[in-house]
């Protein structure tokens, strides 16, 4: 029984920073109809400037509120200049200049901080162990599984109750509708790309203290939640949420149960969804 | 279609200026090239391998360099991916016209590469990869090894298992051939030593891959499973996650004997600090507190002095394979590669490690070897070994004809 | 419709001599690396047909180039030691994979055929990572004895890098001259319709997932054959070449070199061995670099280098 306990709680840490990513691109690809490869390397750059910013100040907090601030601006930068001329053209083109900037910043990181891997410590009042059963479990962790729900259940009421959410979803469902209503797309593009950006950092400040930080950490990021955005549905909420608890789940208990195919699982996955629901679980509505 | 291939034509022009200047120089110096992994998980081992690799030189060169003539460096990363170890070994030795290779740090590269010296002609001295088949199944004249390998390494893990109490063994490891083969020749070794112990099967065993950062599924894998005891293969940056993640999993906690057959890497302990649980066996192959011959007191100092950290195995590695080429040269008084070839070979020399010998029927250096539970130092800044075990070279190293290696002699 | 004219036979004839020319006067670094750059610009080019042509941007095609090189090694392995029976397994086997994958993914448009390709793609990858009895697993497939080629009476060693890049020439020439075929042929004119429009050309009878199909098949066999060359030019078939930054590199080529001219992204092949070459001569951050002129080809030169080069060329006309 314990066994089983623990390895949910795995499945949901991971899942709910999988999570947070996914909420970041899926929302970006909603309202703006872009799949942003660079995604994984805004994850990366969340952590790294959380651990530059610990070191500054000594607190994980600083970091952790600061770090995606700072990653949301560079994301401003990036959309304005380089992905907003792009918007007229075919798909592909914004998909291969995303690409061309996540090897920009995969590798600019690993110049500015090393190829080395970086340990970060998780704060004091986190750092603790907790005793399930007869087992004990990092109280970070926890802390993960119930800030994931936390932040989607405000991420909803934003998007369901506030002004700006209305509009957003008003944009994604028809841009050019929404500009015919007075609403200024570009501005509101740039406000989203932010946006999803910052959720990006926001998961990666939060997983510097689950695991290393170090400069691959965007590669594997970008696959998995480009998964769960599939088959969640590209646009929906409940959808990333949904898709990247059972990933999540899928890695912990596919590395006991199904040793030997369990990197296929969500590949697997992703294939049948594509075949069978090509819109994904919650596809279709924003 | 046609004006693209007149451009086409102009620009491969272009490639072939590019390609064909060569520099002539009247005093060439001696060129070594080193090929480490200097990204990703294991990047602090390529960066202390060149560390010492650097230190060597320099000695080298100011003791007058090697016959005379200054020797040079060039370090590549072979990313820990085979078909990129084979082309910057291709770069090295056409473009660059190194003298020898040396280093390597994966088993999966080391194993594509060594067929490869054989075409090109040129002696590999590996520094680090462990798979015995480079020089097993596998050798050939032109790969050598100066350090342990996991048939050495295993020998001496099983010598320290079966004075434990754990019957039951699993293991966690890295999910290609290091991590296989180290699994394979313990349980071979230590059926030898103790028929009773049992081993699970490899569908609850943990191999993980390379890239893996989060280790908490597998870490539980193996907290649920039957055994007591549990050989840890990880390295580099996956051990450093692994210890981190399980230590907070309540992992050590005393009901599981843990051996981490490179635990005490320096690269490791330095990253993990008090982080890295007292009381546990680990291996390496090279420790810098294992002995006091004026040697290795040399070395340390030296090495600390330059870089204010203690060197790791794979630091000594690259030292020491520096310091057997130039002894190698003096010995053939020559750099030409197959003179220094036969002078590798029954080449015996003292090194900061100890006396090692390079057998010439598998080129395997013949060496010694520590293991040593990890204690803590309040002078050290890192986990020390207390108590040290010691094994000799000639206890651990298998006899030629148990390795597989046909090399006609 | 573009007509053969005096001076594009030329210029072919030209860049082919060139190439045969070239292990003479080119030191062995450079003939190993002109050979690389010749498999993975039949690769790109391969790729191309399905993106250029077909207007399919294809992530999976890794897939199929590093099934053919597995298909060759096991053949060398498991088989005789004959270089057209590991041609033949590569062959064979990229067929019947892009054949099935191809099916099944060409219903699908735009965004969701990359993923859908990408997931297949790191499917097969995952197959060769983990299957480690019969794939060797994440070391690789090496080990094998490269077969010798037997003409007439005489005996040609491949590992010689002359010979292998004659091989790799003449293979490469081979499947460029397929491609231009495909690409002049009725079908090759169907195939750009169905780019611009997928939907009339339901209207002239002819079926946009057969066309489309029969492109994800010419170009996965390519690719395989790509494929088996890599790997009998590396010695080892490892998982990587399946991977789905592989794909990429196929993907960077084309935009590199242009992907409306059929030998575009062999042109940016070449751009990128020369310039990854000329960097690191310098400097080791050669990605970032890389990067930066991708986004700035993406935004100035979206023909690639290549294609606007000959924009430039035909205004001055």
């Amino acid at each position: 029984m314990d066994a089983f306990l623990i390895n949910v709680l795995n499945g949901l840490s991971w899942g709910m920073l999988l999570f947070l990513i996914s909420m970041g691109l899926t929302t970006v690809f909603g309202v703006m109809g872009v799949l942003n490869f660079a995604h994984g390397s805004l994850f990366m750059l969340g952590a790294y400037i959380c651990l530059q910013l610990m070191r500054w100040s000594g607190s994980f907090w600083i970091g952790l509120l600061l770090g995606p601030p700072v990653v949301a601006a560079l994301s401003v930068f990036i959309e304005r200049f380089l992905l907003r001329p792009l918007y007229d053209r075919d798909a592909s083109f914004q998909l291969l200049l995303t690409f061309g900037v996540m090897l920009f910043l995969d590798d600019g990181v690993r110049i500015l901080w090393g190829p080395a891997y970086h340990v970060v410590n998780p704060p004091e009042m986190l750092a603790g162990i907790v005793h399930i059963f007869s087992q004990s479990y990092p109280v970070y962790r926890i802390f993960l599984v119930i800030l994931g729900p936390l932040v989607g259940i405000a991420l909803w009421a934003f998007f369901t109750f506030t002004r700006w959410g209305k509009i957003l979803r008003a944009a994604a469902m028809d841009r050019q509708m929404a500009e015919i209503i007075g609403v200024r797309v570009p501005i509101l593009f740039t406000a989203v790309f932010a946006f999803g950006a910052w959720l990006a950092a926001l998961g990666g400040a939060l997983a510097a203290p689950h695991q290393s930080v170090g400069p691959a950490m965007g590669e594997h990021v970008i696959i998995e939640s480009f998964i769960v955005v599939v088959i969640g549905g590209m646009g929906s909420f409940p959808g990333a949420f949904i898709g990247a608890i059972i990933l999540g789940l899928l890695n912990s208990f596919g590395t006991t149960l199904m040793p030997n195919i369990h990197n296929a699982l969500p590949y697997i996955l992703l294939t049948v969804i594509l075949l069978t629901r090509p819109k994904g679980l919650f596809g279709g509505e924003t | 279609m046609k004006k693209s291939i007149v451009i086409c034509c102009v620009f491969l022009f272009g490639l072939l200026m590019a390609g064909s200047g060569t520099a002539s120089a009247s005093e060439k110096p001696v060129k070594i090239g080193f090929v480490y992994i200097m990204s990703g998980p294991f990047a602090t081992y390529g960066q202390f391998a060149k560390q010492g690799a650097e230190l060597a030189i320099d000695e080298v060169n100011k003791a007058g360099g090697i016959n005379g003539r200054k020797v040079e460096a060039l370090f590549e990363d072979s990313t820990g991916k085979p078909d990129v170890g084979i082309r910057v070994i291709r770069k090295l030795v056409y473009e660059n016209e190194v003298d020898i290779v040396m280093g390597i740090d994966s088993s999966g590269v080391a194993s594509a590469v060594a067929p490869v010296m054989n075409e090109l002609k040129t002696p590999l001295i590996i520094t680090h990869a462990a798979t015995p088949d480079v020089t097993g199944a596998k050798c050939n004249r032109y790969t050598f090894r100066i350090s342990l390998n996991v048939n050495q390494n295993m020998a001496m893990a099983a010598a320290v298992a079966s004075e434990l109490k754990a019957k039951t063994w699993t293991t966690a490891g890295p999910d290609y051939s290091f991590g296989y083969q180290s699994w394979e020749y313990f349980q071979k070794y230590l059926s030898k030593k103790k028929p009773d112990a049992q081993f699970l099967p490899v569908s609850e065993v943990a191999f993980s891959p390379s890239a893996t950062t989060d280790f908490s599924s597998f870490i539980s894998k193996i907290m649920n499973s039957k055994a007591d005891g549990v050989l840890i293969s990880l390295w580099g940056g996956n051990l450093i996650d692994f210890v981190r993640q399980a230590g907070d999993m309540g992992f050590f906690d005393g009901k599981r004997e843990v051996l981490l057959t490179l635990g005490a890497a320096t690269e490791v302990l330095y990253a993990l600090k008090e982080k890295m649980p007292e009381g546990l066996w680990v291996g390496t192959r090279y420790w810098f507190q294992a002995n006091d011959t004026p040697i290795n007191k040399a070395f340390v100092d030296a090495y600390f002095k330059r870089y204010a950290v203690y060197p790791s195995y794979n630091a000594h590695g690259a030292y020491t394979a520096v310091k057997a080429y130039m002894a190698a040269t003096v010995k053939a008084n020559s750099v030409e590669k197959e003179k220094v070839i036969d002078a590798l070979e029954g080449l015996s020399l003292d090194l900061p490690v100890g006396k090692i010998t390079i057998r010439a029927e598998d080129h395997q250096a013949v060496t010694d070897g520590v293991w040593g539970k990890t204690a803590s130092d309040p002078n050290m800044p890192i986990r020390v070994l207390k108590p040290i075990k010691f094994f000799s070279g000639k206890d651990i190293t298998p006899p030629v004809d148990e390795t597989e290696c046909k090399m006609k002699k | 419709m573009k007509n053969l004219s005096a001076l594009s036979v030329i210029s072919v004839s030209l860049l082919l001599l060139f190439l045969l020319v070239a292990p003479v006067f080119l030191s062995t670094y450079w003939i190993i690396t002109l050979t690389e750059i010749l498999i993975m610009s039949l690769f790109a080019m391969s790729f191309n047909l399905l993106f250029g042509y077909t207007g399919l941007l294809s992530f999976g095609q890794a897939g199929f180039f590093g099934a053919g090189g597995y298909f060759a090694v096991l053949m060398l392995l498991h088989g005789p030691e004959s270089l057209w029976a590991a041609l033949a397994a590569a062959i064979v086997g990229s067929c019947i994979l892009s054949i099935v994958i191809g099916w099944l993914c060409v219903r699908l448009d735009e965004i969701y055929f990359a993923i859908l390709t990408l997931g297949f793609g790191m499917m097969l990858f995952t197959i060769a990572h983990n299957w480690r009895s019969v794939t060797g697993g994440s070391d690789g497939l090496g080990n094998f004895i490269l077969p010798t080629v037997s003409f007439i009476h005489w005996r040609i060693s491949l590992s010689h890098p002359k010979h292998f890049y004659f091989l790799v020439l003449a293979v490469t020439t081979l499947g460029a001259g397929l491609l231009w075929r495909v690409v002049r042929s009725p079908f090759g004119l169907l195939l750009r319709a169905a780019r611009e429009n997928s939907n009339r050309i339901d209207f002239v009878g002819a079926n946009v997932r057969s066309v489309r199909l029969l492109a994800f098949v010419i170009a996965g066999v390519l690719a395989g054959i790509a494929g088996a060359l890599f790997a009998l030019f590396n010695r080892i078939a490892s998982p990587e070449m399946l991977h789905w930054s592989f794909s990429g590199k196929a993907v960077l080529m084309t935009i590199l070199g242009g992907s409306g001219v059929l030998i575009g992204p062999g042109v940016g092949a070449a751009i990128f061995f020369v310039l990854e070459h000329l960097i690191t001569m310098f400097t080791t951050n050669w990605m970032i670099i890389l990067g930066a002129i991708l986004v700035v080809l993406v935004l100035i030169f979206p023909k690639g280098v290549l294609g606007s080069a000959l924009n430039i060329l035909s205004r001055k006309k």
